[in-house]
């Protein structure tokens, strides 16, 4: 009988109990983590702050005891796991025991980072990634005690605490440590136009400030002095600088990491029997062939999926995975889809933009390389299909009804041209 | 029993009777900002020979056997009807995040602007369960697009055609 061990039990450890499962109905599965609360999506937690969805609604995969009831799991919650001997397969726990299983995977996401900067242990200073930091967030909005907000980290998840705040008519302000907005994925270009523009919806924006430390002012503010000497000052500060990969536990094991750990198309670690998923993982990126993590629920939910299957012995791979950063707030969408630090200054650059939209775009001989887009969520997917495509099939061109698509949603020939061609075989 | 739609091309002219149909079936309000899940393309597109293709398309949500809308949802508004097959939808914890339209290579889910949720054609699923067909095929007066069972499709000869679209469209084929 296949022993199966899952740690951590986000959306990744779900899609696996749950493929597991329908693959092999006899297979024993056990499931670790370090709550004991169900697998929940760290990306509704803000849009649970403003109001946008029931609590119960973080936990797009119904009530825990529903879903191990459902899927026959043994949840072991509150144990988290403290190392892996992989050549074993064996899971090592606090109190020094350990547990052997025929297949493990790694599913333990990542969590907000919090460096070692004086004054981040304030009270009114806060991350947003769990369901509890939520939680504690819209207690203290609704209960009227934040009169003023300093997000620190333009980041996917800053930026979405700004719209919260907005949303509670506090008045808040953007600080990055980057030259520019969204700077792992915007060109200079693009994050300025967007600057812009949330500066216009009334949320000062600066950049270029690199936190030193945080203290408190006499009459309770809290201000967060920057590297420069610039001071900010605000009720609340919330801190969303980025993630770090839950992978300390491995370290040392054997089972090869960069910033996450290493898996294969199927993924697969080094080790046979020894599998991860979901942002714990860096998998294959199919534009620059290296490993990448790209931490979007669409990945974790897949990935998960792919090492279900392998685990209960039916094959699956993971495939066309490329870097897309997806933003919506305040009524605005921006979308970069590829790898933005490939591009070069000798690259060719296209440019675009009308009422509806806001293109920017690099490519060279190779390809294009990284496209910024303002406006255009609709049509979000079938840029993306066209990019993929041309990465997988450098010469296929774009098929008739993509083209006929966009048309439609009136980007111009120049930008479909750019795609793959107006001019099909 | 899963069904599938079936587009002939050919017998296509772009009327857009099946988009009608649609709205009419789906109260969309395009005065509102609305727009029809199923959309009709009449478009020139030149060859690479230098001659001109007259392209007639009827396209709708495909309702892909591994539709990747499902995964990328963050609050698991999508889902398979086991019994159609259809790709259907509960937006009621909808956020409007459009993560649904980043993961659709056919641009089929609409962002709703006047409730700010997704919306997208669900094969006109409790129709179908109830024996009648999706309204986008009852209005096609031409036959081009039908809807029909797997095991319908397949005695049919109809993957034959269906295998000339996707190579036509240049979708990868299963």
């Amino acid at each position: 009988m296949n022993k199966i061990a899952i740690v951590g039990f986000g959306g990744a450890g779900y899609n696996a109990a749950k493929e597991a499962r329908s693959v092999d109905p006899e297979a024993i599965i056990d499931v670790y983590s370090d709550t004991n609360i169900g697998p929940y999506n760290p990306m509704l937690t803000t849009y649970y702050v403003k109001g946008a969805i029931p609590y119960e609604a973080l936990f797009p995969f119904g009530p825990l005891e529903e879903i191990a009831k459902e899927l026959n799991l043994h949840f072991h919650g509150n144990q988290p796991v403290t190392g892996l001997e992989p050549s074993e397969k064996a899971l090592i726990f606090a109190d020094g025991s350990r547990k052997q299983y025929d297949n493990i995977l790694i599913s333990t996401g990542a969590s907000a980072v919090m460096p070692p900067i004086p004054g981040l242990d304030l009270p009114g200073v806060f991350k947003m990634r769990t369901a509890a930091d939520a939680v504690a967030l819209k207690k203290m909005l609704e209960a009227g005690k934040v009169g003023s907000c300093l997000v620190i980290g333009a980041s996917w998840v800053g930026i979405k605490v700004v719209e919260d705040m907005v949303a509670y008519r506090v008045p808040c302000t953007l600080v990055d440590g980057a030259k520019w907005m969204f700077y792992v994925a915007a060109f200079e270009k693009t994050a300025k136009r967007a600057q812009q523009d949330l500066e216009a919806k009334g949320v000062p924006v600066y950049c270029e400030q690199m936190l030193d430390h945080i203290e408190r002012e006499e009459n309770g503010q809290l201000t967060a002095v920057m590297q420069n000497g610039r001071r900010f000052s605000a009720d609340t500060v919330a801190v969303c600088i980025g993630v770090r990969m839950n992978v300390g536990f491995l370290k040392g094991s054997g089972i090869e990491m960069n910033r996450g750990v290493l898996v294969d198309k199927t993924m697969r670690t080094n080790y046979e029997g020894i599998y991860a998923a979901g942002d714990c993982c860096e998998a294959l990126d199919i534009q620059s062939g290296t490993h990448r993590n790209i931490g979007v629920w669409f990945n974790a939910n897949k990935q998960g999926q792919v090492a279900g299957a392998n685990m209960a012995g039916r094959h699956m791979e993971f495939d066309a995975n490329v870097l897309v950063n997806l933003a919506h707030y305040l009524d605005y969408d921006f979308i970069s889809i590829g790898d933005i630090s490939a591009c070069k200054p000798e690259d060719e650059v296209y440019e675009y933009e009308d009422h509806k939209y806001y293109i920017r775009a690099v490519k060279n001989s190779e390809g294009i390389k990284c496209i910024n887009m303002i406006g255009s969520a609709g049509s979000n997917g079938v840029v993306k299909n066209a990019f993929i495509k041309a990465i997988e099939s450098k010469h296929a061109g774009l098929d008739i009804k993509t083209i006929c698509f966009l048309r439609e949603k009136g980007f111009p020939d120049s930008f479909i041209d750019y795609l793959g061609g107006t001019s099909i075989d | 029993m899963k069904h599938v739609f079936v587009f002939d091309q050919d017998k296509c002219s772009a009327c857009s009777a099946c988009m009608m149909g649609c709205m009419d079936q789906n109260d969309i309000d395009l005065a509102a900002g609305d727009q029809c899940f199923r959309k009709t393309y009449d478009n020139e597109i030149a060859l690479a020979d230098g001659s001109t293709y007259c392209a007639y398309i009827s396209a709708a949500c495909m309702h892909c056997t591994d539709a990747p809308c499902i995964a990328a949802c963050p609050v698991g508004c999508l889902s398979k009807d086991p019994e159609t097959g259809f790709t259907v939808y509960d937006n009621t914890n909808c956020i409007g995040c459009k993560s649904c339209a980043m993961a659709c290579p056919f641009g089929a889910p609409r962002y709703r602007a006047s409730d700010g949720k997704m919306v997208k054609c669900d094969g006109c699923n409790e129709r179908v369960k109830n024996g009648l067909k999706p309204a986008c095929v009852c209005a096609c007066s031409f036959g081009a697009l039908t809807c029909v069972t797997e095991e319908e499709y397949k005695a049919s000869g109809s993957n034959k055609a269906c295998s000339a679209l996707i190579d036509q469209l240049g979708l990868k084929k299963k």
